[in-house]
């Protein structure tokens, strides 16, 4: 208070681009477009948009310490000047000089005794109404309420008090206040209250804060406090107020007036205003002495009221609008959201505006949403043909593969990567691994060899048996170690490269991929193969093709003069220039080419080869000692970098698991990896949390775009693979005691720990009556006719059957007839048996149960209809 | 009705005319830097004898000890009455007269002797911290009491106090009689934005440190008809003032702040010797029938007398309060 003369400012509450500076003197200034026609030379840039020009300046008020624009329109600039001697002078800034503001111009509020006026509030209603918040006189009131058309006071002034303020024109002096609050005590800060323009709330210096009806000034609600200053209501929500001491903010609900509600972190400096956004909902600016941030507190999302034992939800930020200058004060702007005026203690001023928290939000369908100010942005996926499939989000392509069923062939199972767009190597590898393994498991299961097999290249490769194999095609006839065993084939089934049989052919193999165009691969195939005519038949097949490339054979020609002499100029070449080559499979020809017997690793390692290829060249190269060691080492490669090509060698086991693990990390596909897992063994692998949790968040995804259909094809589907999975009961009759379902499924779960002699009836608990609830034990509601209790037993639990010998309740014995059901009228909720209840509605319409006027039947569209049993 | 106890601890002095030159600069610091000493209590009231300087510990450090320096032996804590709004302000009556009857009148019965101290702003009571627990006891009833420490307000329990000492014991004497003085001059009680005191800071020096210069002393009447009286208080940021209307017209009047009536008041000086700080009832004696005629009064204890300053209330009859004076005269007082 004692700040001496820094500047404040205010905003004219009904023009947006006029605000005021006080200190000393009274500046007014208008903000515009910075470097528009309108602003003048001298106009002061405050950002970089805007500038301000000075209209006016009042320096007739001395001593001014606080300061009141008039709320209404009219008159436009009309202030309130409190003064340090506590004279409340009307001054008006510019030309505007009609004849109500020329009226109240200069017209001078004089307290009995002289102290400084503290604060200024007009009653926001009332606007004739000018609280005047004064220091402490022993012998007068803090707060007076003037009346700023009441005319002078009729009594003469004393002679002596006009020598004291040298006011000459006593006509302008009004002495006597309408109201007059708070005796013996300062009030440092007031405002009146919104929601009742009679209500002032008043903070006084002995630390407390009052409500004051004027209607009664002897009532008073009054709570004890520190934080007295600057008490302000928040415009949006006209329960909540915020006062301030020192660096300490307290939040009060007047409501709940005994204790703030909460108070904000302590600051370590003094604060000097504090402000409520006028534009922002729960929104609080504080700025302390000497600063040069302003915080804010957002408590738009705080509960009010809210109990004691919540913490409130508050976010705090501290903007910095002038970087190093220390602020003196700061002011909302009354309309534009967000906006403020800062001043600093030189009065360089700055129009800023607080950037809004942005909140996003992923939808479903891959839309994202995110909400600045009272701006909502969304941001959809470009759905333009132009998009290359990879670039789509999973979420969309999950979506698209929902729709095209994809994962539902189990016939052929390689389709479904067709079903997924055809467009992924990696799933195309998948479900051809997929295809291969359930095929050979089949077979297994056909020759009875055993129950289902993880099988896997890395199961089935245990022992092998060596053979050689000579060149075909060649002139010369070398020998290459070639390896063989009936494991070691079957893991080429696995790769696709032979069909089941004991033959090893891969014609089929290269015809198909012939017919695919895969050219490269083929002849990497057929060369691997041992079979280089075949190769360079294939290239030449590839170069003369439709679209087919001619460098082919180029690469025919360097095929066929393929020599095993270790020192060729062949060799050499081919060693060194083959690592130009672009396409892989020819570049892995060549290394085989030049590899010595057993040095495979160009091959193995040249990773853009398909995994399947390079597991297949190891069957038939490595030894039986590099071999598990090459298809670990490509497994955990695989497995870390979640390549689902390395389904092959793992199978569908733990290890799959863990791969498709960090597939599911890198990609958020719980589609692939929830179908793919499907059909993996239900003991082994269905089990783990991680598939259950793949396959939930895929159905709750379903649920989230509304398919519901697709939901319930993929719940049929699991419960065909996985038969553990029962589909779930979605609909309950719920007992009116214990809240519990009544079916038997329920009680056939064990009670815990829960005796039944608790409750007063005899009998163990497995001999249970149909009529009373199998979890507590109390009868089921009476049927509304016979006035029995109800009670079916069901037929899906055969062993507890036996419990319907105990069943009282109807003549026939056959209990679990359609006539003993539970039946109900979901309007009335009246009911009974459901027997009872059709023959009761044969004559009536009207609900059985006496004085209930509801028409059960005729709200039933299929009441009409006679049960068959009963014609 | 709440009675604070404020947090301050204060000691009374008395520094005699001619040691003055020696604490001009603690006083200086104490009036005008504000910001460079912590004392948050500050009373210098000149009288024709001493001045009387009443502060916190904060501000006696600033006071050097020598001949000149008197310090009353006790620690006094200054008690405040605040009217927490439920009472009825029906009563005009302001000041010492109002809390007469709480508060003044059951302290003397309990032999709790007092010093009075008026501002502009308030009334402060100060008792010795010793008889704290008296205090407490004797006003539980009529007060709800608060303590203030460290900025908070905390409810005193007389049972917290009361365990102590229970009475005073002090053996009272038979009330003595003491001779009123009343002067002539008339004074304005006034106070000031703090912010503006370097703007009175030569006039304000003037007056408190020169008032015996030649040109002041012809105009000092040796026969008491005017006597010199100067109070200058500065508490909790709040600046009093009470001065003689020939010193008031050495300041400029735009400074400082009056009732808007103007209103003047006649002082009456309770003693003939020095009254002592034992010696309770003084206070109450003069305010009792003060409070009984509804006038309000103003009452500035110094460390040799008291002052005692009514507002004559018409000009019809402006011996009116003098009257009221008479009526202690009567009651066995002397007027000189």
């Amino acid at each position: 208070m004692s700040s001496g003369y820094k500047p404040d400012i205010l905003w004219s509450p009904h023009h947006a681009d006029r605000y005021v500076i006080c200190d000393t003197e009274l500046s007014l200034y208008r903000i515009g477009p910075a470097g528009s026609s309108e602003t003048k030379a001298g106009a002061l840039p405050l950002s970089e948009e805007t500038a301000a020009t000075l209209l006016a300046i009042n320096s007739d008020t001395p001593y001014m310490k606080c300061v009141a624009w008039y709320p209404k329109q009219e008159p436009e600039c009309l202030l309130a000047v409190g003064q340090a001697n506590g004279r409340v002078v009307l001054t008006s800034l510019g030309q505007s000089h009609n004849s109500k503001c020329k009226e109240l111009v200069g017209k001078e509020f004089v307290p009995k005794h002289a102290r400084q006026c503290n604060t200024l509030a007009w009653n926001p209603v009332d606007s004739n109404w000018l609280a005047a918040g004064l220091d402490k006189h022993r012998a007068d009131f803090s707060v007076l309420i003037w009346d700023i058309s009441s005319k002078f006071s009729p009594e003469a002034v004393p002679a002596e008090k006009v020598r004291l303020s040298g006011d000459v024109d006593s006509g302008l002096v009004v002495t006597k206040p309408l109201y007059e609050l708070g005796q013996n005590d300062a009030c440092l800060s007031l405002c009146w209250l919104p929601r009742d323009h009679q209500k002032l709330l008043l903070a006084g210096m002995h630390r407390n804060l009052a409500i004051f009806d004027l209607r009664n000034t002897s009532q008073k609600t009054f709570v004890n406090t520190k934080a007295i200053q600057g008490v302000t209501v928040d415009p949006h929500f006209q329960d909540r107020v915020a006062s301030f001491f020192e660096g300490q903010v307290a939040i009060w609900d007047l409501r709940k007036f005994e204790k703030p509600v909460f108070t904000l972190t302590e600051q370590p400096k003094p604060l000097t205003k504090v402000a409520w956004c006028p534009t922002r909902m729960g929104l609080l600016a504080t700025l302390t002495r000497d600063s040069n941030i302003i915080r804010l507190y957002d408590m738009q999302h705080t509960p009010m009221p809210f109990g004691d034992e919540v913490e409130p939800t508050i976010i705090e930020r501290s903007v910095q609008p002038c970087s190093e200058s220390i602020i003196s004060s700061f002011a909302w702007h009354p309309s534009a959201q967000n906006r403020m005026v800062v001043v600093s203690p030189n009065r360089v001023m700055n129009d800023f505006t607080v950037f809004e928290r942005i909140s996003l939000a992923w939808s479903s369908t891959t839309a994202l949403m995110w909400a600045c100010g009272r701006h909502l942005y969304e941001c959809t996926e470009d759905a333009g043909q132009g998009v290359a499939a990879a670039e789509k989000d999973i979420a969309t392509k999950m979506r698209e593969r929902a729709q095209s069923h994809y994962g539902h062939d189990t016939v052929q199972v390689w389709r479904n990567h067709v079903l997924a767009g055809g467009d992924d190597p990696q799933l195309r590898s998948l479900w051809y691994t997929l295809h291969y393994i359930l095929h050979c498991s089949a077979a297994a299961l056909q020759e009875t060899i055993g129950p289902f097999k993880a099988y896997s290249v890395k199961v089935i490769l245990e022992c092998t048996t060596e053979t050689r194999r000579c060149w075909s095609g060649s002139d010369r006839q070398t020998d290459v170690p070639w390896y063989h065993s009936e494991e070691r084939s079957l893991a080429l089934q696995l790769c696709g490269w032979i069909s089941r049989g004991p033959d090893i052919d891969v014609e089929p193999f290269l015809k198909s991929l012939e017919q695919e165009g895969e050219w490269e691969r083929a002849a990497a195939v057929a060369l691997f193969n041992l079979d280089i005519r075949r190769a360079i038949q294939i290239l030449n097949k590839g170069a003369s093709a439709e679209k087919g490339d001619l460098n082919l054979n180029v690469v025919a020609m360097a095929l066929s003069g393929y020599t095993d002499e270790k020192n060729s100029l062949w060799r050499e070449m081919c060693s060194s220039l083959r690592l130009q080559l672009k396409k892989p499979y020819l570049c892995v020809m060549f290394a085989f080419l030049t590899s010595e017997p057993g040095a495979y690793d160009a091959v193995l390692y040249e990773s853009r080869v398909a995994v399947r290829d390079r597991v297949a060249f190891a069957c038939m190269f490595l030894n039986d000692a590099q071999l598990p060691r090459y298809i670990d080492k490509l497994a955990n490669e695989m497995k870390e970098a979640g390549n689902l090509e390395g389904i092959l060698l793992t199978g569908l086991t733990k290890d799959g698991v863990d791969l498709m693990e960090s597939y599911v990390d890198q990609t958020g596909d719980v589609q692939t990896a929830s179908f793919c897992m499907l059909k993996g063994s239900p003991g082994e692998v269905l089990k783990d949390p991680r598939v259950q949790c793949w396959i939930e968040n895929y159905r709750n995804l379903l649920d989230a775009w509304r398919f519901w259909h697709k939901r319930a094809e993929f719940d049929i589907h699991r419960s065909k693979l996985d038969s553990s999975s029962k589909p779930l009961a979605q609909v309950f009759v719920s007992c009116n005691f214990c809240g519990k379902s009544i079916s038997y499924s329920c009680s056939a779960m064990p009670h815990q720990g829960r005796g039944f002699s608790q409750y007063g009836v005899s009998g163990s608990p497995t001999k249970s009556k149909v009529t009373s609830c199998p979890g507590c034990r109390k009868p089921l509601p009476r049927c509304a006719l016979c006035l029995m209790n109800m009670g079916t037993p069901v037929s899906s639990c055969p062993g507890t059957g036996k419990a319907d010998e105990k069943a009282d309740l109807t003549r026939d014995k056959k209990l679990a007839q359609f006539n003993n059901w539970f039946t109900w009228c979901h309007n009335c909720r009246h009911g009974g048996h459901a027997g009872h209840m059709l023959s009761w509605f044969r004559d009536h319409s009207e609900c059985p149960v006496s004085a209930c006027t509801c028409k059960c039947m005729q709200l039933d569209t299929t009441g009409n209809l006679v049960p068959s049993d009963s014609v | 009705m709440d009675l604070h106890i404020l947090d301050h601890k204060l000691r009374v002095t008395s520094i005699s005319k001619t040691g003055l030159q020696q604490y001009t600069h603690p006083l200086i610091k104490l009036i005008f830097l504000r910001n460079r000493t912590r004392c948050k209590f500050f009373s210098l009231t000149e009288t024709p004898e001493n001045y009387t300087v009443v502060l916190d510990e904060e501000g006696f450090k600033e006071l050097q000890p020598s001949e000149h320096l008197q310090v009353e032996g006790s620690t006094w804590l200054p008690l405040n009455v605040v009217s927490n709004g439920n009472t009825s302000s029906s009563s005009q009556a302001v000041g010492v007269t109002k809390i007469a009857k709480s508060v003044i009148a059951p302290l003397a019965e309990q032999h709790v002797s007092v010093f009075m101290l008026s501002t502009y702003q308030t009334d402060f009571i100060l008792v010795r911290e010793k008889d704290l627990s008296v205090v407490v006891e004797t006003l539980v009833e009529e007060f709800n009491i608060f303590r203030e420490e460290g900025g908070e307000s905390v409810p005193v329990h007389s049972q917290d106090a009361c365990n102590g000492l229970q009475r005073n014991g002090r053996e009272v004497p038979h009330a003595t009689v003491h001779p009123v003085l009343i002067p002539e001059n008339q004074f304005c009680v006034m106070s000031l934005d703090p912010d503006t005191l370097p703007a009175i800071a030569t006039t304000l020096i003037d007056v408190l440190f020169y008032s015996n210069s030649p040109k002041e002393g012809a105009s000092v009447d040796q026969d008491m008809k005017c006597i010199k009286f100067f109070s200058f208080s500065l508490i909790d940021g709040y600046v009093s003032l009470v001065m003689d209307t020939e010193a008031q017209r050495q300041f400029p009047a735009d400074l400082l702040f009056t009732s808007s009536s103007g209103e003047l008041w006649r002082m009456a000086r309770i003693g003939g010797q020095p009254l002592g700080f034992d010696e309770c009832g003084i206070v109450a004696q003069i305010s009792q029938p003060l409070a009984d005629s509804d006038i309000s009064a103003y009452y500035i204890s110094t460390f040799s007398f008291d002052h005692a300053l009514v507002i004559p209330d018409h000009p019809a009859c402006v011996y009116f309060a003098i009257l009221i004076c008479w009526h202690s005269v009567c009651r066995g007082y002397v007027l000189v």
